[in-house]
């Protein structure tokens, strides 16, 4: 990994506690230091346990420490998760043999292992995810509890499948632990990059042409299925979205934008812009790897530092920024809208979500609403 | 969450030596600071500056560039991306570069010093820091202050005072400053430099040029001693705080200068009678303390603010917020009264 200054996304061991940590009745031990346990701590804001560990268990071993650990949270129902940061995972001490005898989740997830994705996936590799024919209803994944629209999103995609007609299965990686294990056999998503890989994808419900692909899938897929109301509410709130975003262009040119998120919701607000308001996109920055290259009519790169960040948006000068409170922090007074964390300075009270109907409705209206308060 | 925090063992919750030094080091505008690591740390650590940054109004941090160590780095050894990092930086000129390790460099034994110790062109000054290894969170700070005290040389006086170890993490970083500044300016005197806190380099050269200094609070007096032993300005161990503190704060100052604060203290005692006036209505009514501040300071302060206004603290009282660090001067404890008051009418 070369050198990156100011790097913007967090690191493999946070992805493993925002997996793990999204499921009730699982206890998340972060074996390292204070300073990597207060991080995830305040980003995930999910109930997180540490070792705490002091040179001298770096010295003379860890074990002792992280058995306490364990034991103060064993008996008090659940199952327990560790989770390695940097220093434990190269001491080479046999954290597995030390915890043999006890039904312990062992992540080994450290921080140089790679991205806040990497960890999110080793963490679910390692529960081991199965469905179960029986079970009734459409999984929800790619919830992450670092993302500022997790709830939203999982609110969304269960009131639109309740619409179908159809339970909600498991929610990856927000629900009961051992839903985990009886996983229903079709899975829609929320967000591409923490895809969980199980069960048959239906398709992805970032954007209204993605959501009419998913539940058209969904009809042919799943038995009883009646996605007409569905698709029929697709209809009508579209039709908001364009009568909106053609009031605007009635007024102002569509804005120039560069859009800095993770891959999906990358390409979700620069597809929905391109496609309801005409907007120039003049760079998309992703701050992951993208799964596979996307297929896009815009420029993609990774970026991920601040300076790096700062240096495009000072090089297309875009009407518009999509992105963090970092990307703010270097916008000067351009129009700004946040799709990722951090979103610090604002008030954040309700759970606005980015998937489903509701999600295009409220980035539409969030960026109509930020260019005209610009204008104004 | 935290899993019996017993006391032998309250060092585990004393934070991040890194950050500690980090939130000195971002305070030098012309810098940039090297943390030589996995990019996890520094993003973890920027991501908190950040936050603590928009509180205080301020948008844009220096540069912080991690030697981004991979799972390579840590079994072959990770002076080769320091040394490759650190050539980047150099080549930008900055005012100064300062490199902070983490616990893993520490642990797979990397000679920090070392590297940097080959290079020229601009002062690239080590900062002993190792997550967890190097320490608390106040190490961090510590260390981080002596290392930077050690680009400035000797200086004539110039009657001024520095203000040494803010706490820029903190919310009312700049109200109590200002409190502090109101309080010397009182007696005459002006503030030198703010170390370190929003800083040019080439301001680090005066640090030896002050009359006095300041010290945020106690936990700073190792850097006291450091700067008396190296360039002997005597130090006022912290700021003032609660409803009694300013005047023996003043006493304490005029007396380290020389000065006669007579006027200085009356009209502190003036403002003091003002706020005992001002929150009259307060007396007599039931309060709690709830959680008790960690720092049994603050507790201390507290009881002694509620016992000056007369209000009764008893279990069954209503909750009233205490801050982690005690109110600074007569200004703060208005403030933490209002908020009483506030919790009071709820």
């Amino acid at each position: 990994m070369p050198e990156c200054e100011t790097p913007l996304w967090p690191c493999a061991m946070t992805g493993a506690a925002a997996c793990l940590a999204g499921f009730e009745g699982i206890s998340v031990v972060i074996h390292g230091s204070s300073g990597c346990y207060y991080y995830p701590a305040t980003l995930l804001h999910a109930p997180l346990h540490g070792t705490f560990i002091l040179e001298n268990e770096v010295v003379f071993g860890s074990g002792d420490r992280l058995r306490e650990v364990i034991g103060d949270l064993s008996g008090k129902g659940g199952r327990i998760a560790v989770i390695t940061t940097c220093v434990p995972s190269v001491l080479g001490e046999d954290i597995k043999s030390m915890l043999d005898g006890t039904d312990v989740i062992l992540v080994d997830s450290p921080g140089f292992a790679g991205e806040l994705e990497t960890g999110y996936r080793a963490a679910l590799a390692v529960l081991a995810p199965t469905t179960d024919p029986e079970r009734w209803g459409v999984n929800i994944d790619g919830v992450s509890l670092s993302d500022p629209f997790y709830e939203g999103n999982v609110q969304e995609v269960s009131r639109l499948l309740h619409c179908a007609g159809i339970p909600v299965g498991t929610v990856f990686c927000r629900d009961w632990s051992e839903m985990a294990g009886h996983a229903a056999p079709l899975t829609m998503g929320t967000n591409d990059d923490f895809a969980s890989g199980v069960g048959k994808y239906l398709g992805g419900t970032l954007g209204i042409p993605a959501l009419r692909a998913t539940f058209e899938n969904l009809s042919t897929a799943y038995e009883g299925a009646d996605a007409d109301p569905v698709l029929a509410e697709l209809d009508v709130q579209e039709e908001r979205v364009i009568h909106a975003c053609d009031k605007y262009l009635r007024r102002y040119d569509p804005p120039g934008v560069a859009v800095f998120a993770g891959t999906a919701y990358a390409l979700f607000a620069a597809d929905t812009l391109k496609q309801y308001l005409d907007a120039e996109i003049l760079a998309v920055g992703t701050r992951n790897d993208p799964l596979a290259a996307p297929a896009g009519q815009y420029p993609v790169e990774k970026l991920t530092g601040l300076e790096q960040v700062a240096r495009k948006i000072a090089e297309v000068s875009p009407d518009l920024v999509i992105g963090s409170s970092f990307e703010r922090s270097v916008s000067g007074d351009r129009t700004f809208v946040g799709i990722i964390p951090p979103l610090r300075g604002r008030v954040r009270l309700a759970h606005p979500p980015l998937a489903g109907t509701g999600g295009t409705l409220h980035f539409i209206e969030e960026v109509l609403n930020a260019c005209m308060d610009k204008k104004t | 969450m935290t899993l019996r925090p017993l006391p032998s063992n309250i060092c585990r919750f004393a934070g991040c030596t890194l950050t500690g030094a980090l939130s000195v080091t971002t305070h030098v505008r012309d810098a940039i600071t090297v943390v030589h690591g996995p990019q996890g740390c520094t993003h973890h650590n920027f991501s908190l500056l950040h936050a603590t940054s928009l509180d205080n109004d301020r948008i844009a941090l220096p540069p912080l560039v991690s030697t981004g160590l991979s799972e390579t780095d840590v079994i072959f050894g990770g002076e080769g991306a320091l040394d490759r990092t650190l050539d980047t930086v150099i080549a930008r000129d900055p005012g100064a570069v300062f490199v902070l390790s983490t616990c893993i460099v520490d642990t797979i034994g990397d000679d920090v010093g070392m590297v940097c110790g080959a290079k020229a062109g601009v002062p690239v000054i080590v900062v002993p820091t190792a997550g967890f290894l190097g320490g608390s969170f106040q190490t961090g700070v510590n260390n981080a202050l002596i290392a930077l005290a050690g680009m400035a040389g000797p200086a004539d006086r110039n009657g001024g005072v520095n203000i040494i170890g803010e706490k820029n993490l903190e919310y009312e970083v700049e109200e109590n400053f200002a409190e502090v500044s109101r309080l010397l300016a009182l007696l005459g005197l002006s503030v030198n430099i703010r170390f370190v806190h929003d800083l040019a380099t080439d301001h680090i050269a005066s640090l030896g040029a002050a009359r006095l200094n300041i010290l945020r609070d106690p936990s700073l007096i190792p850097v006291g001693e450091s700067l008396k032993e190296r360039f002997g300005t005597p130090y006022i161990p912290a700021y003032p705080v609660g409803i009694s503190g300013t005047v023996a704060f003043l006493e304490s100052v005029a007396d380290t200068c020389g000065i006669d604060c007579r006027h200085a203290v009356e009209e502190e005692h003036t403002l003091r009678q003002q706020t005992l006036d001002d929150f009259a209505d307060l007396a007599g009514a039931g309060i709690s303390f709830t959680p008790l501040p960690p720092d049994p300071e603050g507790s201390r302060v507290a009881q002694d603010i509620a016992q000056a206004f007369r209000l009764d603290v008893t279990s069954s009282g209503c909750p009233v917020p205490v801050p982690v660090t005690p109110p600074v001067g007569i200004i703060g404890v208005r403030r933490l009264l209002h908020r009483w008051r506030r919790a009071l009418h709820a």
